[in-house]
């Protein structure tokens, strides 16, 4: 640990972290465009500019540096016994300095030189870091009167656009593609005040390549002022009229950290939010604009059920009693319970207990996306598994008593010669294969539990309208072990409900003794029942996640 | 994306010539990437001007990005994107020779070649319908003892006037 005289702080940090760092552990906003701890230093826009004070021996004293230092490459060691200054500090910086708030002031002032201020029509208005330091480190006027550069706005790639007037020249976004991508589509071009962000093009502005890789959109996200705009989220809201909810991507098994940003009529945009050991500070492109589901039109709103080889809209009670109806008379072995690797571990708890206590079947199954491709990049893996749970669906609906949980085409084959299956599935319309179609084909009374119309809901008798990631609370369980909790943002559309809550109101239906109020409730009970999961309540787990004991990998 | 991706029809690849002193110069460098700039002025001795088809070689011979191949051709002033006149005539505008009238020798060769000044981003405007040259202004040519100077292709005139610039372009235009 170093010893560091910070402005009038005593703070201990860590060997090797640099001012920015130390002085944000500490409270203290060391304004930055460039620095990003995600990525290489370059340390090109001087904005971070701080002031080490030295030992000078013809004076005896300390004195401040000659220079101001960028505070980002500036790194905090243990100094030798004999070089501690004043006799006990390894280090000593002022970040407040009248030196340090001019150096801040200027640097701005150059920054905003060929800045267009055009923040009234800026999506990054209000979360700018280039308005914030402005606001509070920047000069009130300029005093450049000559006439501003005015590069056009360029088209990047499907999902990014480049605002080049806006642009203060960070290279955050080239060395995100040259380091955590790997895929280099982004350079400077041309020279000094002319620079300029672009995509490889011809003389005539042809793209040679495009920014389309499955991190693109991280870009925008790591942009600090407006330049780079996401085309999804363009002119959709202004961020500062944005509810913000942490939970955790469903996109594939990876969990990534995410932060879900949206208001009463649905989703407008999904953030990765960092987590050391499982995304860092990124998400891929997949999960970011993989919400739209959520909100779409086509979602199930109403129980549906078969009349005249038809799906009818119904509600609730007359739903539950055609499946009580139809549960009536069949044999214990004559069903099949199937989780969904896209529902919460409280979902599939409470589903494996309904197969138990009530149904007193022991043949559970595990649905989900069909896999997709695994993709690796320098800095990242997005992963085949498109499900968010598929190692915490497994072990939930296992855990009860040594069920066995049926995957694949042993599960079909339990299909094919079942008379009732309760199928729960959920997330984005899953298509089905042949096999699949066939064996559910088979079956005498099939319930479906879905949040879109698909090839699944098609043949389902009784249809139940579930929730999606983003209208329940939870936890996934991602593939290395993590237990990551999920939170309610919007309201499920229409009449439909959680998961978990159709299940127990079906358990009641028929009997079952089953009385849980919300998520955290049952994640105790899991807590209780599943060896594994002893730590896993959601108080435990919080924002942070935690590791099971038992997944190293 | 509105835009579609270049085709290139025609791929670059170095003459004989040029492949020899290829590979004799990049065992010269610690790593490939570092012999960027004598690579493409090798490319541009082939073809004049560096054409997507080069950047795309270029990038390929040397395994970097082809947009940290586009970042250096734009940077320096001394490639070219687009064609250029046989004689690229580099008049020097720094301070030495605009004291010694920079400005009469280049208003002469506006002149006498009938064309405008290239822009770094339009070569065009100061090349002659011709082809045959390229009239351009730089900075410092390093030649300040003896302003005026231009530089035409590699070769450097001095102490420049009005009659010595006819007889250069005279030179030229027999050649």
């Amino acid at each position: 640990m170093a010893f560091v005289k910070l402005n009038d702080l005593e703070i201990e940090v860590e060997d090797g972290t640099n001012v920015v760092e130390a002085a944000r552990q500490h409270g203290i906003e060391v304004p930055h465009y460039c620095y990003h701890p995600g990525l290489s230093r370059p340390a090109n826009c001087r904005m971070c500019l701080v002031e080490p004070h030295v030992f000078f021996p013809p004076a005896g004293a300390i004195v401040p540096d000659r220079q101001l230092a960028t505070g980002c490459t500036t790194v905090l060691r243990t100094a030798p016994p004999d070089r501690k200054l004043d006799g006990k500090y390894d280090f000593i910086v002022y970040t407040d300095s009248p030196r340090v708030k001019k150096a801040r002031a200027d640097i701005l002032e150059f920054l905003l030189v060929h800045h267009p201020l055009d923040c009234p029509v800026c999506d990054q208005a209000g979360e700018c870091d280039l308005q914030d330091y402005s606001h509070r480190h920047g000069h009130d006027k300029s005093r450049y009167l000559e006439v501003k550069n005015v590069p056009p706005k360029k088209d990047l790639g499907p999902d990014v656009l480049l605002y080049a007037t806006r642009c203060v020249v960070c290279t955050r976004c080239i060395r995100f593609a040259d380091e955590v991508s790997g895929t280099g589509e982004l350079g400077l071009i041309h020279r000094g005040s002319h620079d300029e962000i672009d995509i490889p093009r011809s003389h005539e502005g042809v793209p040679l390549q495009v920014l389309d890789n499955k991190l693109a959109g991280n870009v925008v996200d790591i942009c600090p002022v407006g330049a780079l705009i996401s085309k999804d989220f363009l002119f959709k809201s202004r961020p500062w009229f944005l509810e913000k909810a942490n939970s955790v991507c469903s996109g594939c098994s990876v969990g990534c950290n995410i932060t879900v940003e949206y208001k009463a009529d649905g989703l407008y945009r999904i953030k990765p939010r960092f987590h050391e050991d499982i995304n860092q500070h990124w998400m891929c492109d997949d999960g970011r604009l993989g919400y739209h589901y959520v909100n779409s039109d086509d979602r199930l709103q109403l129980p549906l059920k078969r009349v005249d080889d038809e799906l009818t809209p119904t509600h609730w009670a007359d739903a539950l009693a055609v499946i009580t109806e139809n549960l009536s008379e069949v044999e214990t072995e004559d069903i099949v319970v199937i989780g969904s690797a896209q529902g919460t571990n409280e979902d599939n708890y409470v589903l494996q207990q309904f197969a138990h206590d009530v149904l007193k079947t022991t043949q559970l199954g595990l649905f989900g996306q069909l896999p997709g491709e695994e993709h690796k990049f320098p800095q990242f893996t997005i992963e085949a598994d498109k499900n968010p749970n598929a190692a915490g669906a497994r072990t939930i609906l296992g855990s009860a008593n040594g069920n066995v949980v049926l995957e694949g085409e042993a599960l079909w084959e339990k299909v094919s010669e079942a008379k009732v299956v309760y199928l729960v599935s959920g997330g984005p319309e899953r298509p089905l294969e042949d096999a699949e179609k066939a064996a559910l084909k088979h079956v005498d009374f099939l319930i479906v539990q879905d949040v879109l119309p698909s090839e699944v809901t098609q043949l389902a008798d009784v249809v139940l309208p579930g929730t999606t990631f983003a209208e329940k609370d939870g936890t996934f369980t991602n593939s290395t072990g993590w237990v990551q909790r999920i939170r309610k943002t919007i309201d499920p559309p229409g009449e439909a409900r959680v998961d978990w809550e159709i299940t127990q109101q079906l358990a009641k239906q028929l009997g079952g003794e089953m009385n849980y109020h919300f998520a955290g409730e049952i994640a105790l009970a899991i807590a209780e029942n599943v060896p594994e999961y002893a730590d896993a309540t959601h108080q435990k787990i919080g924002d942070a996640g935690i590791k099971l004991a038992d997944s190293d990998q | 994306m509105s835009d579609k991706l270049i085709q290139i029809e025609t791929p670059f690849v170095f003459n004989g010539e040029n492949q020899r002193e290829f590979d004799a110069l990049i065992g010269r460098y610690p790593v490939k990437e570092a012999a960027m700039l004598p690579t493409l002025h090798l490319a541009q001795r082939q073809v004049g001007y560096i054409t997507p088809a080069v950047m795309k070689y270029v990038a390929e011979q040397l395994e970097v990005s082809v947009m940290k191949v586009k970042d250096v051709v734009t940077f320096y002033p001394m490639f070219f994107e687009e064609p250029v006149g046989e004689y690229v005539i580099r008049v020097c505008h720094t301070l030495p020779c605009a004291l010694r009238d920079c400005k009469g020798v280049l208003d002469h060769l506006k002149a006498k070649l009938d064309t405008d000044v290239a822009s770094e981003t339009n070569l065009a405007k100061g090349t002659t319908p011709d082809g045959k040259f390229t009239l351009m202004k730089v900075e410092c040519l390093a030649s300040c003892d003896v302003a005026p100077v231009i530089m035409v292709n590699g070769d450097l005139h001095k102490n420049l006037t009005s009659e010595k610039v006819d007889e250069i372009l005279n030179d030229l235009s027999e050649k």
